[in-house]
Protein backbone atom coordinates (compact mmCIF):
# COMPACT_ATOMS: atom_id res chain seq x y z
CA UNK A 1 0.00 0.00 0.00
CA UNK A 2 2.62 2.46 1.07
CA UNK A 3 4.80 1.26 -1.73
CA UNK A 4 2.27 2.02 -4.41
CA UNK A 5 1.66 5.44 -2.92
CA UNK A 6 5.30 6.40 -2.90
CA UNK A 7 5.83 5.21 -6.43
CA UNK A 8 2.89 7.27 -7.61
CA UNK A 9 4.45 10.23 -5.81
CA UNK A 10 7.60 9.80 -7.79
CA UNK A 11 5.93 9.57 -11.16
CA UNK A 12 4.46 12.90 -10.22
CA UNK A 13 7.89 14.24 -9.37
CA UNK A 14 9.24 13.20 -12.74
CA UNK A 15 6.57 15.12 -14.62
CA UNK A 16 6.49 18.07 -12.28
CA UNK A 17 7.43 20.73 -14.74
CA UNK A 18 4.71 19.68 -17.14
CA UNK A 19 2.11 20.09 -14.44
CA UNK A 20 0.22 23.27 -13.92
CA UNK A 21 -1.56 25.20 -11.24
CA UNK A 22 -3.87 23.22 -9.04
CA UNK A 23 -2.37 19.87 -9.91
CA UNK A 24 1.12 20.93 -8.96
CA UNK A 25 -0.01 22.52 -5.76
CA UNK A 26 -1.88 19.37 -4.80
CA UNK A 27 1.20 17.28 -5.45
CA UNK A 28 3.37 19.44 -3.19
CA UNK A 29 0.77 19.26 -0.46
CA UNK A 30 0.75 15.43 -0.39
CA UNK A 31 4.52 15.39 -0.80
CA UNK A 32 5.09 17.70 2.18
CA UNK A 33 2.49 15.97 4.34
CA UNK A 34 4.06 12.60 3.64
CA UNK A 35 7.52 13.76 4.71
CA UNK A 36 6.15 15.41 7.83
CA UNK A 37 4.20 12.30 8.82
CA UNK A 38 6.56 9.51 7.94
CA UNK A 39 10.07 10.67 7.27
CA UNK A 40 11.25 13.18 9.81
CA UNK A 41 12.02 13.00 13.52
CA UNK A 42 10.40 15.72 15.63
CA UNK A 43 11.25 17.65 18.76
CA UNK A 44 8.86 18.87 21.40
CA UNK A 45 7.12 22.04 20.21
CA UNK A 46 7.11 23.76 23.60
CA UNK A 47 10.83 23.16 24.01
CA UNK A 48 11.39 24.70 20.61
CA UNK A 49 9.20 27.75 21.32
CA UNK A 50 10.84 28.36 24.69
CA UNK A 51 14.35 27.99 23.29
CA UNK A 52 13.63 30.57 20.64
CA UNK A 53 12.09 32.88 23.21
CA UNK A 54 15.19 32.62 25.37
CA UNK A 55 17.39 33.46 22.38
CA UNK A 56 15.43 36.63 21.63
CA UNK A 57 15.42 37.60 25.28
CA UNK A 58 19.16 37.07 25.53
CA UNK A 59 19.67 39.28 22.47
CA UNK A 60 17.54 41.98 24.10
CA UNK A 61 19.83 41.86 27.11
CA UNK A 62 23.02 41.79 25.06
CA UNK A 63 22.03 44.76 22.94
CA UNK A 64 20.28 46.77 25.66
CA UNK A 65 16.95 46.61 23.87
CA UNK A 66 18.29 48.14 20.68
CA UNK A 67 15.63 46.47 18.55
CA UNK A 68 17.13 47.40 15.20
CA UNK A 69 20.30 45.57 16.11
CA UNK A 70 18.30 42.64 17.42
CA UNK A 71 16.38 42.37 14.14
CA UNK A 72 19.67 42.40 12.28
CA UNK A 73 21.14 39.74 14.51
CA UNK A 74 18.15 37.46 14.27
CA UNK A 75 18.33 37.80 10.51
CA UNK A 76 22.00 36.89 10.35
CA UNK A 77 21.49 33.95 12.72
CA UNK A 78 18.74 32.79 10.40
CA UNK A 79 20.94 33.29 7.36
CA UNK A 80 23.58 31.02 8.82
CA UNK A 81 20.95 28.41 9.58
CA UNK A 82 19.48 28.70 6.08
CA UNK A 83 22.71 28.09 4.17
CA UNK A 84 23.07 24.81 6.07
CA UNK A 85 19.44 23.80 6.34
CA UNK A 86 19.03 23.85 2.56
CA UNK A 87 21.25 20.76 2.35
CA UNK A 88 18.96 18.93 4.73
CA UNK A 89 15.96 20.01 2.68
CA UNK A 90 17.50 18.91 -0.62
CA UNK A 91 18.81 15.60 0.74
CA UNK A 92 15.37 14.88 2.12
CA UNK A 93 13.25 15.90 -0.84
CA UNK A 94 15.56 15.72 -3.91
CA UNK A 95 13.17 18.07 -5.70
CA UNK A 96 14.18 19.39 -9.12
CA UNK A 97 14.97 23.08 -9.68
CA UNK A 98 11.89 25.30 -9.88
CA UNK A 99 11.40 26.92 -13.30
CA UNK A 100 9.62 29.99 -11.88
CA UNK A 101 8.81 31.81 -8.64
CA UNK A 102 5.29 30.43 -8.59
CA UNK A 103 6.62 26.92 -8.15
CA UNK A 104 9.24 28.21 -5.71
CA UNK A 105 6.48 29.69 -3.56
CA UNK A 106 4.62 26.39 -3.64
CA UNK A 107 7.70 24.46 -2.55
CA UNK A 108 8.48 26.95 0.23
CA UNK A 109 5.00 26.91 1.72
CA UNK A 110 3.76 23.37 1.13
CA UNK A 111 7.02 21.48 1.53
CA UNK A 112 9.65 23.55 3.39
CA UNK A 113 7.44 25.23 6.02
CA UNK A 114 5.47 22.01 6.41
CA UNK A 115 8.51 19.82 6.91
CA UNK A 116 10.38 22.08 9.32
CA UNK A 117 7.62 23.93 11.19
CA UNK A 118 4.43 21.98 10.38
CA UNK A 119 2.67 25.08 9.08
CA UNK A 120 1.58 26.05 5.59
CA UNK A 121 1.65 29.81 4.98
CA UNK A 122 -0.70 31.30 2.42
CA UNK A 123 0.85 32.79 -0.71
CA UNK A 124 -0.71 36.08 -1.71
CA UNK A 125 -0.18 39.56 -3.18
CA UNK A 126 1.71 38.55 -6.32
CA UNK A 127 3.33 41.40 -8.18
CA UNK A 128 2.32 41.73 -11.82
CA UNK A 129 5.61 40.32 -13.13
CA UNK A 130 5.41 37.36 -10.74
CA UNK A 131 8.69 37.91 -8.96
CA UNK A 132 7.42 39.21 -5.63
CA UNK A 133 4.96 37.56 -3.30
CA UNK A 134 3.83 37.55 0.31
CA UNK A 135 3.78 34.67 2.74
CA UNK A 136 0.97 35.07 5.21
CA UNK A 137 1.61 33.09 8.35
CA UNK A 138 -1.81 32.15 9.60
CA UNK A 139 -0.18 30.51 12.59
CA UNK A 140 3.35 31.14 13.77
CA UNK A 141 4.79 28.54 16.15
CA UNK A 142 7.67 30.83 17.10
CA UNK A 143 5.31 33.49 18.42
CA UNK A 144 3.16 31.16 20.51
CA UNK A 145 2.77 32.36 24.13
CA UNK A 146 4.55 35.60 23.22
CA UNK A 147 3.60 39.10 24.32
CA UNK A 148 5.86 41.96 23.35
CA UNK A 149 6.59 44.79 25.78
CA UNK A 150 5.21 48.13 24.69
CA UNK A 151 8.46 49.66 23.41
CA UNK A 152 9.32 46.53 21.40
CA UNK A 153 5.99 46.56 19.58
CA UNK A 154 7.05 49.38 17.31
CA UNK A 155 10.42 48.04 16.24
CA UNK A 156 11.06 44.38 16.95
CA UNK A 157 10.32 41.75 14.33
CA UNK A 158 10.15 38.88 16.77
CA UNK A 159 10.29 36.07 14.18
CA UNK A 160 12.88 37.75 11.95
CA UNK A 161 14.99 34.58 12.06
CA UNK A 162 12.57 33.02 9.53
CA UNK A 163 13.43 35.72 6.97
CA UNK A 164 17.12 34.98 7.47
CA UNK A 165 16.61 31.26 6.99
CA UNK A 166 14.69 31.88 3.75
CA UNK A 167 17.34 34.30 2.51
CA UNK A 168 20.20 31.87 3.20
CA UNK A 169 18.45 28.84 1.80
CA UNK A 170 17.31 30.56 -1.40
CA UNK A 171 20.75 32.02 -1.97
CA UNK A 172 22.27 28.53 -1.89
CA UNK A 173 19.98 27.48 -4.73
CA UNK A 174 21.07 30.58 -6.65
CA UNK A 175 18.03 32.78 -6.00
CA UNK A 176 19.04 36.21 -4.71
CA UNK A 177 16.01 37.54 -2.84
CA UNK A 178 15.05 40.39 -0.51
CA UNK A 179 13.04 39.08 2.37
CA UNK A 180 11.47 40.95 5.25
CA UNK A 181 8.45 41.25 7.51
CA UNK A 182 5.84 43.83 6.63
CA UNK A 183 3.41 43.10 9.43
CA UNK A 184 3.16 40.92 12.51
CA UNK A 185 0.19 40.10 14.75
CA UNK A 186 2.52 40.51 17.74
CA UNK A 187 2.73 44.19 16.84
CA UNK A 188 -1.02 44.47 16.72
CA UNK A 189 -1.32 44.09 12.94
CA UNK A 190 -4.14 42.10 11.38
CA UNK A 191 -1.86 39.44 9.92
CA UNK A 192 1.72 38.20 9.91
CA UNK A 193 3.17 38.82 6.48
CA UNK A 194 6.63 38.16 5.00
CA UNK A 195 7.46 39.77 1.67
CA UNK A 196 9.74 37.84 -0.71
CA UNK A 197 11.20 39.68 -3.69
CA UNK A 198 13.42 38.02 -6.28
CA UNK A 199 16.32 40.29 -7.21
CA UNK A 200 18.00 38.05 -9.71
CA UNK A 201 18.88 34.47 -10.44
CA UNK A 202 22.60 33.97 -9.88
CA UNK A 203 23.10 32.25 -13.24
CA UNK A 204 26.88 32.09 -12.95
CA UNK A 205 26.63 30.08 -9.81
CA UNK A 206 24.27 27.39 -11.03
CA UNK A 207 26.40 24.24 -10.93
CA UNK A 208 27.43 23.15 -14.41
CA UNK A 209 26.10 19.82 -15.51
CA UNK A 210 22.63 20.61 -14.37
CA UNK A 211 21.23 21.42 -17.78
CA UNK B 1 30.00 -3.56 -5.19
CA UNK B 2 33.09 -2.90 -3.12
CA UNK B 3 33.59 0.77 -2.40
CA UNK B 4 37.24 1.73 -2.20
CA UNK B 5 36.84 5.40 -1.41
CA UNK B 6 34.35 8.18 -0.88
CA UNK B 7 35.24 11.77 -1.76
CA UNK B 8 33.33 14.99 -1.30
CA UNK B 9 34.20 18.00 -3.45
CA UNK B 10 32.84 21.45 -2.63
CA UNK B 11 31.33 23.77 -5.20
CA UNK B 12 34.64 25.46 -5.98
CA UNK B 13 36.43 22.18 -6.67
CA UNK B 14 38.19 21.73 -3.35
CA UNK B 15 38.39 18.33 -1.71
CA UNK B 16 36.65 18.54 1.66
CA UNK B 17 36.43 14.87 2.54
CA UNK B 18 38.23 11.73 1.61
CA UNK B 19 38.06 8.29 3.06
CA UNK B 20 39.45 4.98 1.84
CA UNK B 21 37.96 1.68 2.83
CA UNK B 22 39.55 -1.68 3.26
CA UNK B 23 38.55 -3.75 0.29
CA UNK B 24 40.69 -6.76 1.10
CA UNK B 25 37.49 -8.69 1.84
CA UNK B 26 36.43 -8.42 -1.76
CA UNK B 27 39.92 -9.02 -3.06
CA UNK B 28 40.65 -12.74 -2.55
CA UNK B 29 44.21 -12.55 -3.81
CA UNK B 30 45.08 -10.52 -0.74
CA UNK B 31 47.20 -8.06 -2.65
CA UNK B 32 47.14 -4.62 -1.15
CA UNK B 33 46.56 -1.77 -3.53
CA UNK B 34 49.72 0.00 -4.59
CA UNK B 35 48.04 3.12 -5.83
CA UNK B 36 47.63 4.86 -2.49
CA UNK B 37 47.68 8.60 -3.01
CA UNK B 38 49.02 11.24 -0.68
CA UNK B 39 46.90 14.18 0.33
CA UNK B 40 48.37 16.46 -2.31
CA UNK B 41 47.60 13.96 -5.08
CA UNK B 42 44.07 13.75 -3.80
CA UNK B 43 43.60 17.51 -3.94
CA UNK B 44 44.84 17.52 -7.54
CA UNK B 45 42.59 14.59 -8.37
CA UNK B 46 39.58 16.41 -6.91
CA UNK B 47 40.12 19.64 -8.80
CA UNK B 48 40.90 17.77 -12.01
CA UNK B 49 37.70 15.82 -11.62
CA UNK B 50 35.85 19.06 -11.04
CA UNK B 51 37.19 20.46 -14.32
CA UNK B 52 36.60 17.29 -16.30
CA UNK B 53 33.05 17.32 -15.01
CA UNK B 54 32.52 20.80 -16.43
CA UNK B 55 34.24 19.98 -19.71
CA UNK B 56 32.17 16.85 -20.19
CA UNK B 57 28.99 18.90 -19.85
CA UNK B 58 30.28 21.21 -22.60
CA UNK B 59 31.27 18.53 -25.11
CA UNK B 60 27.90 16.82 -25.18
CA UNK B 61 26.98 16.97 -28.88
CA UNK B 62 24.29 19.52 -29.82
CA UNK B 63 22.06 16.89 -31.33
CA UNK B 64 22.12 14.99 -28.08
CA UNK B 65 21.32 18.08 -26.05
CA UNK B 66 18.27 18.74 -28.18
CA UNK B 67 16.98 15.22 -27.86
CA UNK B 68 17.61 15.31 -24.13
CA UNK B 69 14.60 17.42 -23.33
CA UNK B 70 12.34 14.41 -23.11
CA UNK B 71 14.74 12.25 -21.16
CA UNK B 72 13.73 11.06 -17.76
CA UNK B 73 16.12 11.92 -14.96
CA UNK B 74 14.42 9.89 -12.30
CA UNK B 75 16.59 7.39 -10.50
CA UNK B 76 14.77 4.30 -9.23
CA UNK B 77 14.92 3.48 -5.54
CA UNK B 78 16.85 0.36 -4.62
CA UNK B 79 15.72 -0.86 -1.22
CA UNK B 80 18.15 -0.86 1.68
CA UNK B 81 21.37 0.06 -0.11
CA UNK B 82 23.89 0.37 2.70
CA UNK B 83 21.37 -0.02 5.51
CA UNK B 84 20.11 -3.12 7.30
CA UNK B 85 17.05 -4.72 5.82
CA UNK B 86 14.69 -5.06 8.79
CA UNK B 87 13.00 -8.08 7.25
CA UNK B 88 16.24 -10.02 7.15
CA UNK B 89 17.59 -9.09 10.57
CA UNK B 90 16.55 -11.02 13.70
CA UNK B 91 13.18 -10.03 15.06
CA UNK B 92 14.36 -8.94 18.48
CA UNK B 93 17.14 -6.70 17.22
CA UNK B 94 16.80 -2.99 17.93
CA UNK B 95 15.72 -1.05 14.85
CA UNK B 96 18.41 1.22 13.49
CA UNK B 97 18.07 4.97 13.75
CA UNK B 98 19.19 7.19 10.93
CA UNK B 99 19.62 10.62 12.49
CA UNK B 100 16.71 12.91 11.76
CA UNK B 101 15.52 10.53 9.05
CA UNK B 102 12.60 8.54 10.40
CA UNK B 103 11.97 4.94 9.44
CA UNK B 104 14.25 2.09 8.43
CA UNK B 105 15.84 3.79 5.42
CA UNK B 106 16.91 7.34 4.59
CA UNK B 107 14.41 7.62 1.77
CA UNK B 108 12.07 5.23 0.04
CA UNK B 109 11.11 6.75 -3.25
CA UNK B 110 12.67 7.18 -6.67
CA UNK B 111 14.29 10.59 -6.97
CA UNK B 112 15.32 13.25 -9.41
CA UNK B 113 18.93 13.51 -10.55
CA UNK B 114 20.40 17.04 -10.59
CA UNK B 115 23.34 15.88 -12.68
CA UNK B 116 21.93 16.11 -16.18
CA UNK B 117 24.82 16.71 -18.51
CA UNK B 118 27.90 16.35 -16.35
CA UNK B 119 30.16 13.35 -15.91
CA UNK B 120 28.34 10.66 -14.07
CA UNK B 121 30.37 7.53 -14.36
CA UNK B 122 33.94 6.77 -15.30
CA UNK B 123 34.91 3.19 -16.05
CA UNK B 124 38.43 1.93 -16.32
CA UNK B 125 39.97 -1.52 -16.13
CA UNK B 126 41.06 -0.72 -12.57
CA UNK B 127 37.99 0.79 -10.98
CA UNK B 128 34.68 2.48 -11.66
CA UNK B 129 33.95 5.98 -10.41
CA UNK B 130 30.49 7.43 -9.81
CA UNK B 131 29.61 11.09 -9.30
CA UNK B 132 26.48 12.54 -7.69
CA UNK B 133 26.10 16.31 -7.83
CA UNK B 134 23.65 18.25 -5.67
CA UNK B 135 21.72 21.41 -6.50
CA UNK B 136 24.12 23.42 -4.35
CA UNK B 137 27.10 22.25 -6.42
CA UNK B 138 28.51 19.71 -4.01
CA UNK B 139 29.91 16.54 -5.58
CA UNK B 140 29.86 13.15 -3.92
CA UNK B 141 32.23 10.67 -5.53
CA UNK B 142 32.40 6.93 -4.98
CA UNK B 143 35.24 4.82 -6.29
CA UNK B 144 34.22 1.22 -6.68
CA UNK B 145 36.56 -1.72 -7.17
CA UNK B 146 34.07 -3.31 -9.56
CA UNK B 147 35.40 -3.37 -13.09
CA UNK B 148 32.70 -3.26 -15.70
CA UNK B 149 32.98 -5.38 -18.83
CA UNK B 150 34.37 -3.47 -21.75
CA UNK B 151 34.95 -4.13 -25.41
CA UNK B 152 38.61 -3.32 -25.20
CA UNK B 153 40.16 -3.54 -21.81
CA UNK B 154 42.86 -1.03 -22.45
CA UNK B 155 40.30 1.59 -23.33
CA UNK B 156 38.66 4.01 -20.99
CA UNK B 157 34.98 4.44 -21.45
CA UNK B 158 33.17 7.56 -20.46
CA UNK B 159 29.48 7.60 -20.21
CA UNK B 160 27.35 10.65 -19.75
CA UNK B 161 24.06 10.78 -18.04
CA UNK B 162 21.91 10.13 -21.05
CA UNK B 163 23.24 6.59 -21.04
CA UNK B 164 24.94 7.06 -24.35
CA UNK B 165 28.49 5.98 -24.69
CA UNK B 166 30.64 8.89 -25.74
CA UNK B 167 33.25 6.80 -27.48
CA UNK B 168 30.57 5.28 -29.58
CA UNK B 169 31.87 1.83 -30.44
CA UNK B 170 29.15 0.40 -32.58
CA UNK B 171 29.73 -3.13 -31.33
CA UNK B 172 27.48 -2.66 -28.28
CA UNK B 173 30.47 -3.42 -26.17
CA UNK B 174 28.80 -2.54 -22.95
CA UNK B 175 26.42 -4.54 -21.01
CA UNK B 176 24.07 -1.57 -20.72
CA UNK B 177 22.02 -3.15 -18.00
CA UNK B 178 25.00 -3.63 -15.75
CA UNK B 179 26.09 -0.06 -16.34
CA UNK B 180 22.71 1.28 -15.41
CA UNK B 181 22.27 -0.87 -12.35
CA UNK B 182 25.68 0.03 -10.99
CA UNK B 183 25.10 3.71 -11.52
CA UNK B 184 21.62 3.58 -9.96
CA UNK B 185 22.90 1.82 -6.86
CA UNK B 186 25.75 4.31 -6.65
CA UNK B 187 23.30 7.22 -6.87
CA UNK B 188 21.20 5.68 -4.11
CA UNK B 189 24.29 5.22 -1.98
CA UNK B 190 25.64 8.70 -2.61
CA UNK B 191 22.32 10.36 -1.86
CA UNK B 192 22.49 8.59 1.50
CA UNK B 193 25.96 10.00 2.06
CA UNK B 194 24.39 13.39 1.27
CA UNK B 195 21.68 12.71 3.87
CA UNK B 196 24.34 11.88 6.46
CA UNK B 197 26.29 14.98 5.43
CA UNK B 198 23.23 17.17 5.93
CA UNK B 199 22.67 15.69 9.37
CA UNK B 200 26.16 15.39 10.81
CA UNK B 201 28.21 18.00 8.99
CA UNK B 202 25.73 20.80 8.28
CA UNK B 203 24.28 20.62 11.80
CA UNK B 204 27.69 20.62 13.47
CA UNK B 205 28.12 24.12 14.90
CA UNK B 206 31.90 23.78 14.85
CA UNK B 207 32.04 23.08 11.13
CA UNK B 208 32.77 26.04 8.89
CA UNK B 209 31.33 25.88 5.40
CA UNK B 210 33.51 24.81 2.47
CA UNK B 211 36.23 23.56 4.84
CA UNK B 212 37.55 20.00 5.26
CA UNK B 213 35.25 17.75 7.25
CA UNK B 214 36.70 16.40 10.47
CA UNK B 215 33.84 14.74 12.23
CA UNK B 216 34.00 11.37 13.95
CA UNK B 217 30.25 11.01 13.87
CA UNK B 218 30.17 11.57 10.13
CA UNK B 219 33.03 9.09 9.71
CA UNK B 220 31.21 6.44 11.71
CA UNK B 221 27.96 6.84 9.83
CA UNK B 222 29.61 6.70 6.43
CA UNK B 223 31.57 3.65 7.48
CA UNK B 224 28.48 1.78 8.64
CA UNK B 225 26.81 2.66 5.34
CA UNK B 226 29.71 1.16 3.39
CA UNK B 227 29.97 -1.84 5.72
CA UNK B 228 26.33 -2.68 5.18
CA UNK B 229 26.73 -2.56 1.45
CA UNK B 230 26.56 -6.04 0.02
Amino acid sequence: MSKSRSSSLSTHAANLSSKTGANQSKFFKTFGDDIWKNKIEKVNAELFIMTYGVIVQQLCQDFNNDYMKINENLFSMGYNIGVRLIEDFLARTALPRCPNMIMTSEVITKVAFKVFLNITPVVDNWSSNKDTFSLILVENPLAEFVDLPHDAKKQLWYSNIICGVLKGALEMVQLDCDIGFVSDVLRGDASTEIRVKLNKILKDEIPLGED
Amino acid sequence: MGIEAILIINKSGGLIYHRSFDVSKTNPTGTTSKHSLNSNDLLILASTLHSVFVISSQITPKALQLSQSNLNYTIPYHPYVGVKNPEKSPRNSIPNKYGSFKGDDYFKEPFHSWNKSGLKQLSTDQFTMYIYQTMTGLKFVAISSTVLPSHNDSETNMMNNSGININNNSSKNINALQYNLGSQIADNLLRKVYCIYSDYVMKDPFYSLEMPIKSDLFDDKVKSLIDNLL
